[in-house]
């Protein structure tokens, strides 16, 4: 098990965005999320990478305990240092990218791991190429991210993520800003990542994406998990009217 | 370091004057005042004037001691001459230096050299206003007023430090005591109750300049016409106050931040005439035949 | 006066005036860093104090706080001020200059998207790298030609401390002009301003430049 979410709630004043969901990741296992806009998909997303804070419900990453109900209910999230350790568990990765872009490619890689992890410059070096050769960017690592098209800063976004070497990566919507012509480069990596057993959460709405990559869909709606299962199950049979709603809707 | 800026900025200067802006200061002008104003000038003042008043040294409210020593060391330079030593050196205002030795008894005067060696006055003035105070041809600080208080040090022991200020700030400095006195052709009239005065040592009359040729030749043909004053002078204070009926037959009064515009303006034609004090006017007028 | 005495003595008011632009400058760049924070300070009476400091800098003359600075510990304390024009003057500046260079940082700073802060901290950097290392570079792109004009502006504003009495260059050439009767000083002020602020622009130029390998 690399993430396990208990009871999660989440409001934004006076609206609540997550209605006590939970869920359960396990090592090499590639989840999608789908779900119209506003399903609080991407917030699920937010709140397991701490951008955001949960109001209650428990976060587990590994053996390690982030979050815990305290006794009044409300979340409790724990120390500075020990969140900065469970933060080593996962990456992200935005739908605008947010690459940095006063540094170059290599730059954008290398960074974190030098000066966050700590690791010696001439091996994260070597593995940085190495993720540029996989993402097929060998050529552009003195480029800057402006020099690039979106696709190919999606796939820097990703390279950048995997230097840090994370247990689970999660995409938010990695697709959503790039023009349909470019999607195909993006979800190439991601298929090769799930091919290599990379744990991954990817909220996304390229259903044909989800269908062919993941072992698992989840299907949210207004806050709730509405259906999750094997994604020829939750795509072929849908079990709930909403999702099939949803499903067709999509369809035209 | 100051010859190369000076050279430097020399063969800017080349550049410019050679654009067509440059001005008359390189004619290697000697003292400023040894040429009085001609007969055959092109700035006459007019017989009538606005008024008298009296430059005598300010001193900050309470400070009667200092005042007396100071204005007693004025009067012993009278007495032994150095007073109108200083006054040749400046012909435009030598008329109305005031103090006659015969006026001057001598018994109640300080001695030579009976200041308190270690004590160093500060003398505040205004670097802007010639002849009394004024940059050199030199670069140096000098003047009617500053080479007397120098002269008073000297005579009474005391070391001299001069304190060019902002006359805006005047009496900020001289409170918070960056200085000593207020003495820079310093007008005494309406002021009277603002200060610890020390003594009366030059009188002003305060005139109205004029082109020689203009056809003005007494106040009342001033009416209708455009005036130019300096703020804060006591010209500008007459034409508010005592002259106030005199200033709204003006077609405008002009007023300036320094005489030296108002007096570039009286030559383009820009105004008709220039309220000033005699001195200050002569002074332009002077350096203007040069 | 020959033209040499006048380049002589108005040589050394320059001199005065490059010294009140560049330590304005050393001292009121930083403290606008801090006086940006202190207006950005999860505090609310941090932040209502920092606002309204702003808004005397900015909303009063420079020559009044001229004046407050370099008297106020008299007229308040009744200290002594021998020996303190100078950095009053310099105070003076730095305090101004700084209220305005932090208005400008914080444009810079909001100008960059949120998702910037985000990327870091999921990539782990800590506060202080995301500051110095993510966004204070971007900010500087962003706030250059801002900074150019602040710059521009102090060149001339330092003529404002003859309101102290210090002789720097343009108080020189006023008392040239009046004791020469001639307009020569100004034309040589002009001139030193002008080139002042080309050597300004040109500088900020080359660092824009600097900064241009991206958008």
């Amino acid at each position: 098990m690399i993430l396990q979410m208990n009871g999660i709630k989440k409001s934004f004043g006076s609206n609540e965005v997550l209605k006590d969901i939970s869920l359960q990741v396990d090592s090499g296992e590639v989840v999608s999320i789908i779900g119209p806009s506003g399903s609080g998909k991407s917030t699920l997303l937010r709140c397991a990478t701490f951008l955001e804070t949960i109001d209650s419900g428990e976060i587990i990453y590994m053996d390690k305990q982030a979050v815990t109900t305290g006794t009044n209910g409300q979340a409790v999230y724990v120390g500075k240092n020990e969140l900065a350790q469970v933060k080593r568990y996962f990456g992200l990765v935005f739908q605008q990218f947010n690459l940095f872009p006063h540094y170059s490619v290599l730059k954008n890689i290398m960074d974190a791991p030098i000066h966050v992890q700590k690791r010696l410059k001439e091996e994260v070096h070597q593995e940085a190429m190495e993720l540029l050769r996989k993402m097929d960017l060998e050529a552009r690592a003195d480029a800057y991210p402006c020099q690039l098209s979106g696709g190919q800063q999606q796939r820097v976004a990703i390279a950048r993520a995997l230097a840090l070497k994370p247990e689970i990566l999660f995409f938010d919507e990695p697709t959503s800003a790039l023009d349909p012509e470019l999607t195909g480069e993006v979800l190439k990596v991601i298929r090769q990542l799930a091919e290599e057993k990379m744990t991954m959460v990817v909220v996304t709405h390229e259903m044909p994406f989800a269908r062919a990559v993941s072992n698992r869909v989840i299907f949210m709606d207004k806050g709730f998990i509405v259906e999750q299962g094997d994604p020829e199950e939750v795509f072929g049979n849908p079990q709930q009217e909403r999702t099939k709603q949803f499903l067709k809707n999509y369809q035209r | 370091m100051k010859k190369l800026f000076a050279l430097s900025l020399a063969a800017v200067m080349a550049l410019s004057v050679l654009a067509g802006c440059g001005g008359k200061s390189d004619s290697g002008s000697t003292a400023a005042t040894t040429e009085a104003a001609a007969s055959d000038a092109a700035y006459v003042f007019l017989d009538e004037s606005l008024g008298v008043e009296s430059y005598a040294i300010g001193f900050r409210v309470g400070d009667e001691e200092l005042a007396q020593t100071v204005s007693g060391a004025v009067q012993a330079l009278v007495l032994n001459g150095t007073y109108d030593e200083i006054g040749e050196k400046y012909p435009d205002i030598k008329d109305y230096l005031c103090l006659k030795a015969e006026d001057i008894d001598e018994a109640s005067l300080p001695a030579e050299g009976s200041g308190d060696s270690s004590y160093t006055f500060k003398h505040g003035f205004d670097l802007d206003y010639p002849p009394y105070s004024y940059l050199q041809d030199d670069g140096s600080v000098g003047g009617f007023d500053v080479e007397l208080c120098q002269a008073v040090c000297e005579y009474l022991g005391w070391g001299y430090e001069a304190v060019p200020f902002n006359w805006d700030a005047k009496d900020m400095e001289l409170n918070a005591g960056s200085c000593d006195c207020i003495w820079s052709g310093f007008t005494k009239e309406g002021r009277e109750d603002d200060y610890t005065w020390g003594i009366t040592y030059s009188n002003n009359t305060q005139g109205i300049m004029v082109a020689a040729d203009s056809g003005i030749k007494s106040l009342a043909d001033l009416a209708g016409k455009s005036v130019g004053v300096q703020t804060a002078t006591s010209a500008y204070d007459m034409l508010e106050d005592s002259q106030k009926e005199l200033a709204d037959t003006f077609s405008e009064l002009k007023v300036y931040e320094t005489y030296t515009v108002a007096f570039n303006d009286l030559k383009a034609g820009a105004i008709d005439a220039i309220a000033i004090d005699m001195t200050a006017g002569a002074f332009l007028i002077a350096n203007d035949a040069k | 006066m020959t033209l040499s005495t006048m380049l002589a003595s108005m040589g050394e008011g320059m001199l005065r005036t490059c010294a009140i632009f560049f330590l304005t400058l050393i001292f009121s760049m930083p403290l606008g860093m801090i006086v940006m924070f202190l207006r950005r300070s999860r505090f609310r009476i941090v932040r209502e104090i920092t606002k309204i400091y702003i808004a005397i800098m900015r909303g009063t003359p420079l020559m009044l706080q001229l004046l407050a600075w370099y008297f106020g510990p008299y007229y308040l304390f009744g200290m002594s001020i021998r020996g303190y024009r100078f950095p009053a003057i310099i105070i003076g500046f730095a305090m101004n200059y700084a209220a305005y260079f932090a208005e400008i940082y914080r444009g810079g700073i909001e100008a960059i998207p949120q998702g910037q802060y985000e990327a870091a901290e999921v990539l782990g950097y800590n506060s202080v790298q995301t500051f110095f290392k993510i966004i204070l570079p971007q900010v500087i792109k962003t706030i250059l030609p801002s900074v150019t004009n602040e710059v521009i502006t102090l060149v001339k504003d330092t003529s404002l401390a003859f309101t102290l009495a210090y002789n720097e260059m343009f108080s020189l050439a006023k008392q040239i002009a009046a004791s020469q009767t001639s307009f020569m000083p100004f034309v040589i002020a002009g001139i030193f301003y002008f080139i002042a602020n080309y050597v300004v622009a040109f500088v900020m130029e080359r660092i824009e430049k600097h900064y241009d390998y991206y958008k």
